[in-house]
């Protein structure tokens, strides 16, 4: 009786206890980003709803958020900064609906802006495959090398 | 023992084991080491001192691990070079030692893919990010000496300097990549295979010469059931349907703006082959995620006399295919 009920026991632990969600090996540091922490989050809360009292001043503070979640670097970070824009931009809809439309106009164009190529290089495929077969042969001379010196190091 | 207990027992055993549960991820088995497992620690430290070295230049093309340093002996106001990899590679770029002045007007600009007269490389539509995040800006980015790396097998670096001797190192790395989509090829000679495993994403690959295309193997849906009837003729449309494969030709590096030469949606066994006279020849599989797809080629340069004619009098500008 009580190694049924000692088995039955160990089932339920071995069944509830946290084992680890993800069974892949795991990545490698860089790749981790670093989580928001919390009180930030809720200091940005507070800074938009103290700013929601002031006229003007709550709408200009709007597009600079806005811009800085688009050009931030962490996901995570722009992540937590767009859900507390989403509870600023649901409290401006409410308000002021017009003057909404006008910055999300605003943030599309800058947007567009920054898709535009800056950049490019006017190269014509000829020119470019001559300096693929140069790179190409550096690299099977480095092979050859790096071979050589494998050799050596057996040979010792 | 009783039945009452052996099932008991069963049952707890079944129990345990509920918490192993299947778990897949792409276990690389290629040891990078190969064959240095066989040396010693102090033998494999001397080998691993040599890294390769070598000045940047203003245009330029990588295609090897090492250090790339640029030194500015005058302004260089429109620099590039361009990084390849292999095609189960991707690439990994850091900036060190870098001495530019940015608000003189000085940058370092790495982008995702390669970009040619205008036109980028893996297209819009076939990259999985939006086009300003493609572009990292060393002057803009709040880390210093950040890491980059590619989506694909190809990367390239823009940098402007005004000053003499400013400079900057860059450190190119190779990293596997088990599932390799949109890559560029090295050379105009050779074959590959290109698997999707139920992933919605259409990949490219494409080689910057005019080239024989010979599809050797087309398996489009479950590897078991290859019985599909075809239901299109070679050569005629086929975007009804969710997965296949083109071939494109055309003279820029963007897949988007290329001509359409062949569309294949029924698997094959036999041989197709094509040659497109075009600056770049491009295998396209589209696949709508509900399949494993597999596409197996070959590739040969066209000589000179083998390209195909062009038409006459012709209006197109598009290059002759055949």
């Amino acid at each position: 009786m009580k190694l049924n009920v000692l088995m039955w026991l160990a089932a339920l632990l071995a069944v509830f206890l946290p084992h680890p969600a993800d069974c892949r090996p795991d990545d490698a540091p860089a790749s981790r980003r670093p989580l928001l922490p919390r009180p930030l989050l809720l200091h940005l809360g507070e800074e938009f709803s103290l700013r929601l009292g002031g006229g003007v001043g709550s709408s200009s503070a709007a597009p600079a958020l806005l811009s800085s979640s688009t050009t931030s670097s962490s996901s995570s970070s722009s992540s937590a900064v767009n859900r507390a824009l989403l509870q600023l931009t649901q409290r401006l809809l409410q308000a002021r609906a017009e003057q909404q439309e006008e910055e999300e106009g605003e943030e599309e164009e800058k947007g567009k802006r920054s898709d535009e190529p800056p950049i490019s290089l006017d190269l014509t495929f000829h020119l470019l495959r001559e300096v693929l077969e140069m790179a190409r042969a550096e690299q099977i001379a480095q092979q050859a090398d790096s071979n050589r010196r494998m050799m050596d190091a057996f040979g010792k | 023992m009783s039945v009452a207990l052996r099932t008991q027992l069963f049952l707890f055993l079944i129990s345990l084991s509920s918490r192993m549960g299947l778990s897949r991820y792409i276990e690389d088995n290629e040891a990078s080491d190969g064959l240095y497992s066989l040396l010693t620690l102090d033998q494999k430290r001397e080998s691993e001192d040599f890294i390769f070295r070598r000045p940047l230049r203003c245009l330029d093309m990588l295609a090897t691990d090492g250090y790339f340093t640029f030194v500015a002996s005058q302004p260089q106001l429109a620099c590039a070079a361009f990084i390849i990899a292999e095609p189960s590679e991707v690439i990994s770029l850091e900036l060190s030692d870098v001495n530019i002045d940015c608000s003189a007007g000085d940058f370092i600009k790495v982008f995702d893919g390669w970009v040619l007269k205008g036109e980028k490389f893996p297209s819009r539509q076939d990259h999985q990010l939006p086009l300003h995040q493609r572009y990292t800006d060393y002057c803009s980015s709040t880390a210093p000496g950040a890491t980059s790396r590619s989506s694909q097998n190809v990367a390239m670096i823009f940098f402007r300097i005004h000053s003499p001797d400013s400079g900057f190192t860059l450190a190119v790395k190779k990293l596997h990549n088990p599932f390799p989509c949109n890559i560029m090829s090295q050379s105009p000679e050779g074959s590959f295979t290109m698997v999707m495993p139920h992933q919605r994403r259409n990949c490219s690959f494409s080689i910057i010469y005019p080239v024989e295309i010979r599809l050797t193997e087309l398996s489009l849906g479950q590897a078991k059931s290859n019985e599909l009837s075809p239901q299109r003729q070679v050569w005629s449309g086929c975007s009804g349907s969710g997965d296949y494969v083109e071939l494109l030709g055309g003279n820029g590096v963007d897949t988007s703006k290329m001509f359409p030469v062949a569309d294949l949606c029924f698997s094959l066994s036999g041989l197709a082959q094509m040659k497109i006279g075009c600056d770049n020849s491009v295998v396209r599989l589209v696949s709508s995620g509900n399949y494993i797809n597999r596409v197996s080629f070959q590739y040969r340069l066209l000589e000179h006399h083998e390209l195909p004619k062009t038409r006459e009098n012709s209006l197109d500008n598009f290059c002759a295919v055949e």
